[in-house]
């Protein structure tokens, strides 16, 4: 539970080889790095530090900016609720307030068995469907407490299949063929335009 | 050349005023009037007398060594040093205590800036002038001289004249920082809740037209009178 | 003017009045120029502009109506104009004022920077009076020490990225970042790694609130009670200039100064904070003389008249002075005027066997630091790393590599601090630098490319191929554990390089000063030597030596054998300076009689002294300071020495009267007045050009009488198997006694760590951190070893002066290289 293992360090030197500049990879890494324990360790970010040839400092700078990568152990589900002023008017507060009950534990906080956290965010862009909520990022829509009650009850008997463990993200282990990279030489040092630019400019021109 | 009577003229004077009124006060009476010669006469409502440095309730000082006092002082006869406080043992509220505190009073002139600077009306002034010295080490107060008792009295120092109640005069401050002198903000504290030792109201009576009604609204503390 | 030629200026109307503006000036930069000032947080003239603080917008008009735009991120354009007047302008500024002010504490009374304070000037002068904001304040823990010296409160931070910037930009060291974002973003560090920078004080001095604060100033006074003077930074060579502060004639603090040509107004720690030194409890306050086993402290007369004894009963060839780096030039000059002039003794050094040869660094064509950091320039590294030795010099220096394309090339035995920027970083082997250099010439010069010193073919030519436009090359020695005519032969190989000039980094305070004031073997004052310049001094001195006297090494291989009778150690520290403590050991055992000058007793005085003097700091006396391209900035007394400390310069004229001659000097003006009128390269040196070039310094050029000595044609012994070769550098924070007596530099010293090739590391079979024998053919040292892929396989590289763990103990000054063993303990 610290720095990439092995395979996740081969990875991590695949995504670092795609970009002109090894500090770019900063924010993948952190991916996969969330990815491999659920959040980022502190010496996680310091085998980042030593790839990209960075500072911890700067890559938790980096990091620590974004709502999404967490610092601190949370469960293996993440619950959302949304609580800005739609949700909010749809009942947010009460399913916020039921889901407190439901888990045992206060906004913030992490169940005793380590499988759920439950947070209260801004607003997910769900208005329409308000109340809503999201379970490792995978949205559950016009949410009521009965909803909430058989989601919990679904990740418990894992039958809710569509959602993965925190911190999983698929675009991270994409493979880019050569032909579509963006090429590794700095941009304002490219002297040939890359095989993907040029392909787009012929579509473009025919 | 001087008339030579002018000298005449001169002991004249002297001779004079042998049997006219001597304007010399004694504490109260003086030849002729009731009361004995080492009664102190009651002083003015604004009397600034030798200073005291005051502390809270919880026996914290509220001196936080800015230097502000040692900075306005006219006669420069306030040395103050600031330090760290230890924050398992602190000596005064926040990061910073006053450490060095002294103020030479064969400098002082009583002016009262430095009370009006404080910002944490640490330091203000009893009305007691009472004090001589034959040496000048005396003369400088250090901090422990001037900081009041654990009962949020001054000290009696041996070479002061303190009468029963009299260490419970102030100086009848004002802010420096409400518009200088204006009536208005007569017994109100502008910054700290409390008053000179522990929590004790500010004087008022200072001046005749001070009333509620005429108070300008402050974001400020009031103490109960 | 024709319409091709580029316009040179450009019209921008300030508030009314045109001003010509420079193509590609910032606007903030052209008012200030016009004497408008416009407030800022962010902006600072020595970094990128970032707009992080929008204190300075201005209403611009461009032609397209009055808008509101930043003028730090603004660069002039013809025709346009401002107005930092208007209502508008003078909104926002209210405006940005409360907003800033929304979190930070009014805790002014107890804040360091209260009185002093850009936020608190610039709230009086544009802020609002009052704030609508009644919320409760952002809370975090009051100040957090983000290393040793610095103290973070974040309540105070009003995110202007001054900090981060320096840290990233100019020093290098990204070790505070933001974190977390919207109203919880702050400045920190990573958790447990502090801010480990040698440049971290700067931060505190361009904080435009208090929430940096250094420890040595914290809470121990106020600006309103600071006194101020402009001095020079006495710790290294590169003369930053420096204001220093006291307070009840104390000196407090010490901020740098913006000298265009020297420093951009930074310094290293152990610049800002080494006074603490001379304020420290076991400064000399009263002469000490031996009696017995122990230093008791005496009156000025009998010191005196026990120094003048010693003097006056030995003959002249056996008396020697060792040391004067750390004195002003005109108690350089008086010194000199002392032994050269009236003792008569030539066996004066001002280096001890750590620096080069003095006819080498005053011999050859100087650069200036702005020379050498010529815009698209090489640099060549054949020297200490900076980033150890000379901070001032190593932001300079990587401000050109990486902010203004000017190419680095290392030729040094390690990596150094340079190295992460550097173009090319060839690492010879040690004591074969000379041949790098021929090497590196030949194929810059269009020869074939070989290997040499261990430096493959292919890194030498492609090094070669870098090296383009005005080269300047960096001189000194990268190691102390190697003969300083390695270092000679290889400044003469490079010297063939077309426009090559050299920027000495000797990094011993002012020991150019001590070169220019002649405390060489065989020099005079004013760059000369004691054959050409005699005649020069035939009126103001009572004699000049006739020969050529012993250098450091060789006085004390002579006091060693008995040779000399009376040593006088000029503010030096043989035992721990010295690169050969077993032959600075055995001399000071011999030497029947030793004088000592120095603010401190160190371990030579200690164990050796029979009458110290007790000399006054660089705070507490008037003088000059000559830095390593010859330039002369002032140094101005600030506070009164402690006791009866005096002046050096004082001490040579009272020892001199003893002995029956009257050196002339009543003041540092008059010192100044005879070195004008006897040397031929300070002929421009009078009080009057001095005034002017307050903050930067009068610049003394040329060479003097001094010819460029020829190549040596060292060769270093073979490298047997079994051994490796000492590689010794000097590191920023060691066990020097001015360092051991500034609190807040003492704990800063690494612990000792032998570093060796991770190959050679293997070979011993033993775990990192284990102590290992050190051996060389003089003596021994055990220290714990580490691997470093940073040192060349066959090397060994070992801090100078570590506390407890001297690594001149292995060394042999004779030798040209040192070959040690390490083995199991």
């Amino acid at each position: 539970m610290s720095r990439f293992s092995l395979d996740n360090e081969s990875i991590a030197r695949e995504i670092i080889s795609r970009y002109p500049r090894p500090k770019s990879a900063l924010i993948p890494l952190l991916h996969l790095a969330q990815e491999q324990d659920g959040w980022v360790t502190i010496d996680a970010m310091r085998h980042i530090a030593e790839l990209t040839g960075t500072t911890p400092a700067e890559v938790m700078g980096t990091g620590s900016f974004y709502e999404m990568f967490k610092f601190h152990p949370v469960g293996r589900y993440v619950i959302n609720i949304c609580s800005n002023i739609t949700c909010q008017l749809m009942g947010a507060e009460s399913l916020l307030e039921h889901a407190e009950a439901k888990l045992g534990v206060k906004v913030g906080g992490t169940t005793a068995d380590g499988l759920f956290t439950l947070e209260d965010v801004e607003c997910i862009a769900a208005c329409t469907e308000a109340p809503a909520l999201q379970v490792n990022y995978r949205y559950r829509l016009r949410v009521t407490a009965e909803d909430f009650d058989q989601l919990v009850d679904d990740i418990r008997s894992g039958t809710a299949r569509d959602i993965p463990e925190h911190g999983t993200l698929s675009l991270v282990r994409q493979s880019i063929p050569a032909d579509r990279g963006a090429g590794i030489v700095p941009p304002e040092q490219a002297r040939e335009v890359s095989v993907w630019m040029a392909r787009n400019d012929a579509a473009e021109q025919n | 050349m001087a008339d030579p009577l002018d000298y005449i003229r001169g002991f004249g004077v002297t001779f004079k005023k042998l049997f006219e009124e001597r304007l010399t006060l004694q504490y109260r009476g003086g030849k002729g009037k009731p009361g004995k010669p080492d009664e102190k006469r009651e002083k003015g409502l604004r009397f600034h007398g030798r200073h005291v440095l005051n502390r809270y309730e919880d026996g914290m000082e509220k001196c936080i060594g800015c230097e502000l006092c040692a900075g306005v002082c006219p006669a420069k006869c306030i040395y103050v040093r600031g330090a760290d406080n230890d924050p398992d043992n602190p000596t005064s509220p926040g990061e910073r205590f006053g450490y060095v505190y002294q103020i030479n009073y064969l400098r002082c002139i009583h002016c009262d800036l430095c009370v009006e600077a404080c910002p944490t009306q640490a330091i203000t002034e009893s009305k007691l002038f009472e004090f001589s010295f034959t040496n000048r080490n005396d003369a400088i107060y250090t901090k422990n001289e001037l900081l009041v008792d654990d009962n949020g009295k001054p000290r009696w120092l041996p070479w002061e004249d303190w009468r029963d109640g009299e260490d419970e005069h102030t100086s009848a401050w004002m802010r420096a920082t409400s518009p200088a002198g204006d009536h208005r903000y007569e017994g109100v504290v502008a910054w700290s809740g409390e008053l000179g030792h522990g929590v004790r109201s500010p004087e008022v009576g200072q001046s005749d037209s001070a009333d509620e009604s005429s108070r300008p609204e402050m974001a400020t503390t009031e103490v109960e009178q | 003017m024709t319409n091709t030629e580029a316009k040179t200026t450009l019209s921008v109307t300030i508030d009314g009045e045109v001003f010509e503006a420079r193509p590609g000036e910032l606007l903030i930069e052209a008012c200030e120029r016009a004497g408008t000032y416009i407030p800022r947080f962010c902006y600072h003239s020595r970094m990128k502009p970032v707009g992080m603080c929008r204190m300075c917008l201005v209403e611009v008009d461009t032609g397209r109506g009055p808008a509101l735009q930043p003028a730090c991120m603004l660069p002039c354009s013809d025709g346009m104009t401002v107005s930092t007047e208007t209502p508008g302008t003078r909104k926002v500024q209210a405006g940005i004022l409360e907003y800033l002010l929304i979190n930070h504490p009014l805790d002014c009374p107890v804040c360091d920077k209260g009185g002093e304070c850009p936020l608190q000037d610039q709230t009086v002068a544009y802020g609002p009076g009052e704030s609508r904001f009644v919320e409760e304040k952002r809370h975090y823990e009051k100040p957090i020490p983000i290393n040793d010296n610095v103290f973070l409160d974040r309540e105070r931070c009003i995110l202007c990225d001054r900090c981060t910037r320096f840290a990233d930009t100019v020093a290098g060291d990204k070790l505070i970042h933001f974190m977390d974002r919207g109203n919880n973003t702050q400045v920190n560090t990573f958790p447990d790694e502090p801010f480990a920078s040698y440049f971290s004080g700067n931060t505190v001095q361009i904080c435009p609130v208090g929430a940096l604060t250094a420890r040595p100033y914290r809470f121990k006074a106020r600006p309103w009670d600071l006194d101020e003077t402009v001095s020079t930074a006495w710790t290294d060579s590169a003369g930053a200039r420096v204001a220093v502060q006291s307070s009840r004639d104390k000196v407090i603090r010490l901020l740098g100064i913006d000298s265009d040509p020297v420093n951009w107004g930074w310094l290293s720690d152990k610049e800002r904070f080494a006074f603490e030194a001379l304020n420290s409890d076991d400064r000399l306050t009263a002469p000490l003389t031996r009696v017995g086993d122990h230093l008791v402290p005496t009156g000025w007369s009998t010191a005196l008249e026990r120094a003048v004894s010693l003097l006056s009963d030995a003959d002249p060839d056996r008396v020697a002075v060792i040391g004067g780096a750390r004195l002003t030039n005109e108690s350089q000059y008086a010194w000199a005027k002392l032994a050269k002039g009236v003792i008569g003794t030539d066996n004066v050094d001002s280096q001890l066997a750590d620096g080069l040869d003095p006819e080498l660094v005053l011999g050859l064509p100087r650069a200036t630091i702005d020379e050498a950091c010529t815009p698209g320039g090489t640099i060549i590294l054949c020297g200490p790393d900076p980033k150890e030795e000379i901070g001032s010099l190593y932001l300079r220096l990587r401000h050109a590599v990486v902010h203004d394309d000017a190419r680095l090339i290392e030729l040094t035995p390690t990596a150094t601090g340079l190295s992460p920027v550097a173009a090319h970083s060839l690492h010879p082997r040690p004591g074969e630098v000379a041949d790098l250099a021929r090497a590196l010439v030949e194929a810059a010069n269009g020869g074939p490319a070989v290997s040499a010193a261990g430096v493959s073919a292919e890194e030498i030519s492609s090094a070669a191929v870098a090296i383009d436009g005005s080269v300047t090359i960096i001189i000194g020695r990268a190691s102390l554990a190697e003969s300083a005519d390695c270092v000679t032969d290889a400044a003469l190989q490079l010297a063939a390089l077309p426009g090559s000039r050299f920027l000495s980094a000797l990094r011993r305070g002012n020991i150019h000063g001590a070169l220019d004031s002649g405390l060489a073997p065989g020099l005079l004052p004013g760059r000369t030597t004691i054959e050409a310049g005699a005649a020069r001094f035939a009126d103001a001195w009572p004699s000049t030596p006739a020969s050529r006297g012993l250098d450091t090494a060789g006085i004390l291989a002579a006091a060693a054998d008995g040779r000399i009778d009376v040593l006088v150690l000029l503010g030096s520290d043989p035992i721990n300076d010295f690169a050969g403590r077993p032959l600075a050991a055995a001399a000071l055992e011999t030497v029947p009689n030793v004088i000592a000058l120095d603010m401190l007793v160190n371990d030579s005085i200690a164990m050796a002294a029979d009458v110290v003097l007790a000399a006054s700091g660089a705070t507490e006396s008037a003088g000059t300071f000559t830095n390593l391209e010859g330039r002369i900035s002032v140094c101005r007394q600030r506070v009164t020495p402690p006791g009866t400390a005096r002046a050096d310069w004082m001490i040579a004229s009272e020892i001199a009267r003893r002995l029956g001659f009257d050196l002339g000097f009543d003041s540092v003006e008059s010192i100044r007045a005879e070195i004008a009128a006897v040397s031929v390269v300070h002929s421009g040196l009078d009080e009057k050009a001095l005034a002017e070039a307050l903050v930067d310094g009068l610049l003394i050029g040329g060479s003097g009488d001094i010819m460029v000595p020829g190549v040596v044609g060292v060769s270093p012994s073979a490298h047997d198997a079994y051994s490796l070769r000492l590689v010794a550098s000097r590191s920023m924070y060691d066990d020097g006694v001015a360092l051991r007596n500034s609190p807040s530099s003492r704990g800063l010293a690494r612990s000792v760590t032998l570093r060796l090739n991770p190959t050679d590391f293997d070979k011993i079979g033993v775990d990192r951190g284990t102590v290992v024998r050190t051996e060389s053919a003089v003596g021994r040292l055990l220290v714990p070893v580490e691997p470093d892929p940073g040192v060349p396989v066959g090397s060994a590289v070992l801090p100078w002066a570590a506390p407890g763990s001297p690594a001149n103990t292995l060394i042999d000054p004779f030798s040209t290289v040192t070959d040690v063993r390490v083995e199991r303990a």
